[in-house]
């Protein structure tokens, strides 16, 4: 057995993985597990019937096919020539991913200037060159754009200053 | 005939009425009110559209309490351009970042993202607006000599018909797919499982929330589009070895070639007659139209092999389909009170807050605001069209920013749309796990797209399919009964599609299996 | 060590002023639904109201999730300090405590609920195509005909699935519920004489009620409803004693001090007398609540509470 097409092999797994998940939570925890743990693991919903179909039937059955259809793709992988699996690259990945993180939850506690600046140079980091003044420039000229068109223009409720700050000049 | 004319002719005195107006103390007379309002709103709209993640709904939500200071018709003349001007506006950040805003423009994304890559922005810019405005036209006119008949037509639409609809939109779904056929099936059906996340319609059961009480609304389409669209292409970008200083090396030409215009015309025509059908149907039909018409333009194109790669056609027949949906899903507002859309409801409320009772008989009481609204909508998809063809050259100047200023700002503008949905950080969480779940399909070879539209549709489909077996009290004939002619004929169409599809797939296996043998 | 001591004696004297010096700061209005449904409007519409009444600026955000108890929750937990509101209804303060089997918070102990702003009537409408011409004739057909009737509403566990639930009780008879997303695709179906009847809420009724797209047969308030004057009540129709509304109005949390909460509902008492606020409110279907003082809002909210309870369990429905 040789995985021929790297690509299809791990799409399958994901795709049974996800199949699986489903069907699990929809269904609970098998009888035996439970007994075995002394309590029930996962709840689960009620399957009902084709006629009065319970909040379980639609996610077992989608599930069911989703992780065939996985089955289905692993297989094929056997057999014919795939292409591979393309490098992960965690850099842009990562910082990406954690600007927009510290962005949503600085954003009450600092206010949207700042929230905007942190989101900037974190995610300007992740890039491929990061150049000190142009992106303290960029962010100082995104904050006030931000401030202007979202909080002044569409009036979100964003605060504009951070908490700590008792009379915020804007506003 | 003649009836039409002189309705027409009332709503256009209507719109460029000349009025006296009061502002900061001074009063102007004769100023053409209603028309600016209706520049004001395709201006807003196009604003708005543009920004990922704030859309129609929150702005029209917001901007409420200004319009009451107005009189109806000019409020109405306004809301409505913000509608279809975020349209507009949606299908350029579509094509120049890959970044859908609103459900219909996720296929826009497919060809037009793709077009922009090759340094031809600016004619897929000019085919959406282009087809949009032609699309807006037509529409527009079955919205005024039609939309009582049309109207009759949506109601004959129940739970079976919309479920046979909806199985209809996910088999065409698969054909959004360039790549493997199987996976993309599979990426469908894993939509339809995400988009069961949150409180079931049909018994108030909490699934799949896992104990996160941001959860028991659903995950929100733009959360999932952002991410699996916008931050999954800035990662996909940054990761490239040699960096691309700027996003496309050649700008190109602004205006569509003359081999672009005799391409444009036949998806054009289909995809508005496609849209201007399935607006109608109140239930959701609107969100199928862009869909529908790529798929057809995909299955009757000669340059069906183009698709995915920058088809112009692929950003012709959906961007008409759009915009003519967006003009018809008046009818059931206009003509049963019926929303059939978030917006739609908002008209309603705006309405309904001027003391106007929405309903069959705005047109007879009120003909100077029905018909008014309805010649509005014609000049702002003139305004639209003559205001965003020169922003093109903009748009394109913009491409030739370098890129680590672009996406700063990409990624800086999805974060306040996302987190302006509900006010709370989880959404950008999740747009962040989608980010980062969209980075691993890609690398695997799934597609999004056919994942979102699956997104879209599953929880409707689950909807009608349960209402429908509750009402029908369990007979499974429900859907192919002669006495359902429309849900019968809807599924014998999406039978007929698969077939269509799987026999070209399994024709190529043969071949390749021919191929290895000799 | 004595500065900070001096300050903190400060800060301590300043407090009992801060009621007098209330508002000096935004104020946050948290309406627990997505933006664009006749809450949040009704909400936007108070802000602008207030903003001018108080001369600071009243900011609504939008915390919808969980069927609005996010939203609630958050004021029910925040800091009692007059500058944080929330627009409660009905769902949130007396349906959902029986419905969510973990609501976060107690809708009496940790609200202070300051003003009933909107009471909507719902009313019983039925397809044109059915034969029942009014309360007495459905009753008769639905016991002729048991789990034949179905009625639409806009969600399970909605005031328009409720009210269907307490007619099923106190006629003692059988009609299967369809929940759809909102009334409006009930609406829908119900003119495609795909459903039967359904409890609706007048506001989004009247237009289909006036244009003759569906029949109205009773409200469900003890009091004829002014908008339909000629219609009937369920209570005159023979159901005694039927009387459901949907409301909502202003609550903040418990320990907000009293003379804040006094100013505030003086402030929306003043905006809801206002002709062109009545207006508006009246056009989504609002008669002018007789409940004005916190008081009585807070004694309505209590009895509503154990109605529905009550109901509820009755009824079966649930979520979680």
């Amino acid at each position: 057995m040789k995985i021929k097409s790297p690509q299809d092999w791990w799409a399958g797994l994901m795709f049974i993985a996800f199949g699986l998940f489903f069907i699990v939570f929809a269904l609970g925890t098998p009888e035996f597990i439970n007994n075995m743990m002394g309590s029930k693991l996962i709840a689960g919903y009620q399957m009902g019937s084709s006629v009065r179909m319970g909040p379980a039937y639609f996610p077992v059955m989608l599930g069911a096919l989703l992780a065939v259809l996985g089955l289905i793709v692993l297989l094929s992988s056997l057999a014919a020539v795939g292409p591979a699996v393309a490098k992960f690259h965690f850099r842009p990945l990562i910082f990406i991913a954690i600007s927009s993180l510290a962005f949503a939850y600085l954003l009450k506690p600092l206010g949207l200037v700042l929230a905007s600046v942190i989101l900037i140079f974190i995610c300007a980091y992740g890039g491929h060159e990061f150049k000190w003044k142009e992106v303290a420039i960029m962010s100082v000229v995104l904050a006030v754009f931000s401030v202007i068109v979202f909080v002044k223009g569409l009036t979100l409720p964003f605060p504009v200053c951070p908490d700590f700050i008792e009379v915020c000049p804007i506003r | 005939m003649e009836g039409i004319f002189g309705n027409l002719a009332t709503g256009f005195i209507e719109v460029f009425k000349l009025q006296p107006v009061t502002m900061w103390g001074m009063t102007l007379q004769h100023v053409p009110f209603n028309i600016i309002m209706c520049l004001i709103g395709c201006l807003l709209g196009t604003l708005i559209g543009v920004l990922p993640g704030i859309g129609p709904v929150a702005t029209i939500a917001m901007l409420l309490p200004v319009t009451f200071n107005l009189s109806p018709i000019a409020a109405l003349i306004m809301l409505a351009g913000i509608y279809y001007g975020a349209q507009y506006g949606g299908s350029t950040t579509a094509i120049l970042v890959n970044i859908p805003g609103e459900s219909s423009s996720v296929v826009t994304c497919i060809d037009g993202y793709q077009m922009a890559r090759q340094g031809r922005a600016g004619p897929a810019l000019a085919t959406a607006a282009i087809g949009s405005f032609f699309a807006g036209c037509v529409s527009t006119l079955v919205v005024a000599m039609f939309a009582p008949p049309l109207a009759e037509v949506a109601l004959k639409f129940g739970p079976a018909e919309y479920f046979s609809l909806m199985v209809l939109g996910l088999v065409a779904a698969v054909v959004l797919a360039s790549g493997s056929l199987i996976k993309a099936i599979a990426m469908v059906i894993l939509g339809l499982l995400l988009g069961l996340v949150g409180t079931d319609v049909n018994s108030g059961v909490l699934r799949f929330a896992f104990g996160i009480s941001e959860l028991a609304d659903g995950i929100g389409f733009v959360t999932v589009a952002m991410g699996m669209f916008g931050i999954c292409e800035i990662i996909a970008n940054l990761e490239q070895k040699e960096h691309r200083e700027v996003f496309t090396s050649t700008v190109g030409k602004l205006m569509p070639s003359k081999e672009d215009w005799r391409r444009m015309i036949m998806p054009i025509l289909r995809g508005t007659a496609l849209g201007s059908a399935l607006g109608i149907l109140p239930g959701g039909g609107a969100l199928l139209a862009s869909f529908g018409a790529y798929t057809l333009e995909k299955k009757v194109s000669k340059y069906s092999h183009e698709f995915g790669k920058g088809a112009i056609e692929g950003v012709a027949a959906p961007e008409s389909a759009n915009n003519a949906g967006a003009q018809t899903s008046f009818i059931p507002l206009l003509t049963l009170g019926i929303p059939s859309n978030a917006v739609m409801a908002l008209m309603i409320g705006a309405m309904m807050i001027q003391g106007i009772a929405p309903g069959p008989q705005v047109m007879t009481e009120r003909p100077q605001l029905f018909w008014g609204m309805i010649c509005s909508m014609w000049v702002g998809n003139l305004m639209l069209v003559i205001l965003n063809l020169p922003l093109i050259g903009m748009w394109i100047k913009l491409l030739t920013v370098p890129y680590r200023y672009l996406y700063p700002s990409i990624l800086l503008f999805m974060a306040i749309g996302v987190f302006s949905i509900s006010n709370q950080p989880f959404d950008c969480f999740l747009m962040a796990c989608f980010g980062l779940f969209g980075y691993v399909c890609v690398k695997l070879g799934c597609e999004p797209a056919p994942l979102i539209l699956g997104f879209i549709l599953g929880p409707m489909m689950e909807e009608n399919l349960r209402r429908a077996m509750l009402l029908s009290r369990g007979d499974p004939w429900v859907f192919i009964s002669p006495s359902k002619p429309i849900s019968m004929g809807v599924l014998i169409a999406a039978i007929a599609l698969l077939v269509i599809i799987a026999l070209p797939a399994l024709r190529k296996k043969r071949e390749e299996v021919f191929v290895e043998e000799t | 060590m004595l500065r900070l001591l001096l300050l903190i004696l400060l800060a301590a004297a300043a407090n009992p002023a801060a009621a007098q010096a209330w508002p000096s700061k935004p104020l946050r209005l948290v309406a627990p639904y997505a933006a664009g449904g006749p809450i949040d409007i009704s909400a936007r519409l108070l802000a602008a109201k207030l903003q001018d009444s108080l001369g600071q600026p009243v900011m609504v955000e939008n915390r919808p999730g969980a069927g609005g108890n996010i939203g609630v929750d958050l004021i029910a937990k925040g800091p009692a300090d007059g500058y944080n509101l929330v627009m409660s209804a009905i769902a949130t303060l007396a349906i959902n405590p029986s419905l969510y089997p973990n609501l976060p918070y107690d809708p009496l102990q940790d609200l202070r609920h300051v003003t009933l702003l909107v009471q909507v009537p719902n009313v019983l409408i039925v397809t044109n195509d059915l034969p029942a011409k009014n309360v007495k004739e459905l009753i008769a057909l639905a016991r002729q005909r048991p789990g034949k009737l179905d009625f639409g509403s806009g969600s399970s566990g909605s005031t328009g699935h409720l009210a269907g639930e307490m007619f099923k009780i106190m006629t003692g008879t059988y009609m299967v519920h369809i929940p759809y997303k909102g009334s409006a695709p009930a609406l829908a179906d119900m003119m495609g004489g795909r459903i039967h009847l359904m409890f609706d809420n007048l506001a989004s009724a009247l237009p289909s009620i006036r244009s003759d797209k569906v029949r109205a047969l009773a409200t469900t308030t003890l009091k004829r409803s002014s908008f339909l004057p000629e219609l009937p009540t369920l209570d005159e129709s023979g159901l005694k004693g039927f009387n459901m509304t949907t409301w909502w109005g202003i609550s903040v949390a418990a320990k907000t001090p009293q003379p804040v909460i006094e100013r505030l509902s003086m402030e929306i008492l003043k905006a809801m007398d206002a002709p062109d606020f009545k207006d508006r409110l009246r056009n989504m279907g609002s008669e002018p609540p007789a409940i004005r003082t916190p008081d009585q809002f807070s004694s309505f909210v209590s009895s509503e509470l154990k109605i529905y309870t009550e109901l509820v369990k009755r009824s079966g429905a649930k979520a979680d």
